[in-house]
């Protein structure tokens, strides 16, 4: 009696546990599936729409900008415009990106990339 | 501060970054025409003391982060809604939030 | 300006006879004390007095003041006013009662934490006033005190209930011999001159609460009307909140109205141990 009070009871304790890790896998691999394939965005959109933003900044010159351009090097932008021009991808791609990624994005070459291999971009 | 090469910004800089980004974040939350005054001030400032503060004046960079930090608290609050500057001599401009 | 203000005093009492006593009295010392000045050398002391604005962001400085304490009242404050009203108006310090009980004008008077109206001038030739150690200095001796009274803030210091008064809506009573568990630290003005002289403050002062708050936080734990005596004992016991107190007791030797934050921080440390 008591054993299968006890089995019950673990049974019914188990059940749960295994719901939520078939919740968390099924939620892994829905992030896994939208960072390479489906609705999420291609490579060559988020090419275009870091250079689109790149470009509508004020202090940048438009026909000097390309995927490999580096901000402060090749544009003569410095920390503080990047700092606006990451601020601004942000909103483009709806993300928000940590002060410790934010400060490695220096060119447009990191920037796609790193929102390229962003899950949340969109 | 922005003629730094790469990423090797030291403390201090990136400091100051964060509290720039900071601020840009914190005019996210504010109705569009608050939040285009607010990024115009804040970007004026931040650009105006990068060319004239000396970057090896620790003690004042130190005391515009202090500053610049405790502003941004206030302008974090819900209650505040807008920022304004204000000119107490003609080479200074202070900023205070309303 | 003092005694301008007593004069202003006695001219209002003019007609009594007590007073047109006191007033020929007061002439007298005063006529003395013009006779034996007239005859005395000049007492100069120097006052290195450390400077510093955000408006002309250089180094910092020792600025050097030389006053005669023949003509200075014998605070430490009494000498500040006088060079900023006589000497550099541009001085800027903090300062209100005069008389230790707002706590405004805590700085650090050649090298010891104190209330600069509290402190006698020392006869020696020389003295040193900087702001308090190891604050943000906002301008000359002003220091930013926010993270010192948010600290204050955090430990909630005002009567936390869970019942209701034993007479609903009225005052709850306390007997002498709880309310006397409250000597020595409901006295504290929080000037922050305990929690700026302790090196554990000096090295975690946003971790650490450091001896002011920490007096407080014993002034509501030890409270017996208060009735969160054991939340309030969970929310310090932790490792930086309360236990970066190494009992160096810096603070009870700093505290300008003789309190002793080390004894209550060591009751806190004794009743974490009980509760």
């Amino acid at each position: 009696m008591a054993s299968a009070l006890r089995s019950a009871i673990l049974r019914h304790i188990r059940v749960p546990a295994t719901q939520a890790l078939a919740a968390n896998g099924s939620r892994l691999t829905a992030v896994r599936l939208m960072s390479s394939h489906d609705d999420h965005i291609t490579k060559d959109e988020v090419i275009n729409r870091v250079l689109d933003v790149v470009k509508c900044f004020p202090k940048v010159d438009p026909s000097k900008v390309s995927p490999e351009v580096h901000f402060e090097k090749d544009l003569g932008l410095d920390s503080l415009d990047t700092v606006e021009i990451v601020m601004a991808l942000e909103e483009e791609f709806k993300l928000e990106i940590p002060d410790k990624e934010a400060v490695r994005i220096e060119s447009c070459e990191h920037a796609i990339e790193y929102i390229y291999n962003h899950p949340m971009s969109s | 501060m922005g003629a730094s090469i790469g990423p090797r910004l030291s403390g201090m800089q990136k400091q100051v970054l964060a509290l720039y980004r900071g601020f840009l974040r914190a005019a996210r939350s504010k109705p569009v025409e608050e939040r285009r005054q607010i990024e115009s001030i804040v970007s004026a400032e931040f650009h105006k003391n990068s060319k004239q503060v000396d970057r090896k004046n620790f003690i004042y960079i130190e005391y515009l982060l202090h500053r610049g930090k405790k502003q941004l608290d206030q302008l974090k609050s819900p209650d505040t809604v807008g920022l304004s500057s204000l000119s107490v001599d003609s080479s200074r401009t202070r900023n205070s939030s309303s | 300006m003092a005694t301008g203000l007593i004069r202003r005093a006695i001219s209002r009492v003019h007609s009594s006879p007590a007073a047109k006593l006191v007033v020929a009295r007061a002439h007298a010392s005063e006529a003395k004390a013009h006779q034996s000045e007239s005859k005395q050398q000049p007492n100069i002391k120097s006052f290195q007095i450390y400077r510093w604005s955000p408006d002309n962001p250089g180094k910092p400085e020792l600025k050097e003041y030389k006053i005669d304490l023949k003509e200075c009242g014998p605070m430490v404050l009494d000498a500040l006013i006088k060079i900023k009203n006589e000497i550099d108006p541009s001085l800027t310090f903090r300062r209100s009662c005069r008389e230790g009980i707002c706590g405004s004008c805590a700085m650090n008077i050649d090298g010891c934490n104190g209330l600069a109206c509290l402190t006698k001038i020392d006869s020696g030739a020389e003295s040193t006033i900087t702001p308090l150690p190891h604050m943000f200095v906002i301008k000359d001796l002003v220091v930013d005190m926010t993270n010192f009274y948010n600290q204050y803030k955090s430990i909630e210091p005002w009567l936390k209930r869970k019942t209701e008064p034993p007479t609903p809506g009225k005052e709850i009573p306390q007997s002498k011999s709880d309310r006397a568990k409250l000597d020595g630290m409901y006295e504290c003005i929080l000037c922050a001159c305990c929690s700026t002289s302790c090196p554990s403050y000096w090295w975690n002062p946003e971790s650490y609460l450091g001896p002011a708050a920490l007096l407080h936080a014993n002034r509501w734990i030890m409270d017996s009307r208060d009735e969160y005596t054991q939340e309030r004992l969970d929310a310090v016991n932790d490792e930086f909140k309360l236990y970066r107190c190494h009992t160096i007791l810096n603070c009870s030797r700093a505290c300008p109205k003789g309190l002793n934050p080390g004894k209550h921080i060591q009751n806190i440390k004794r009743l974490e141990l009980a509760s």
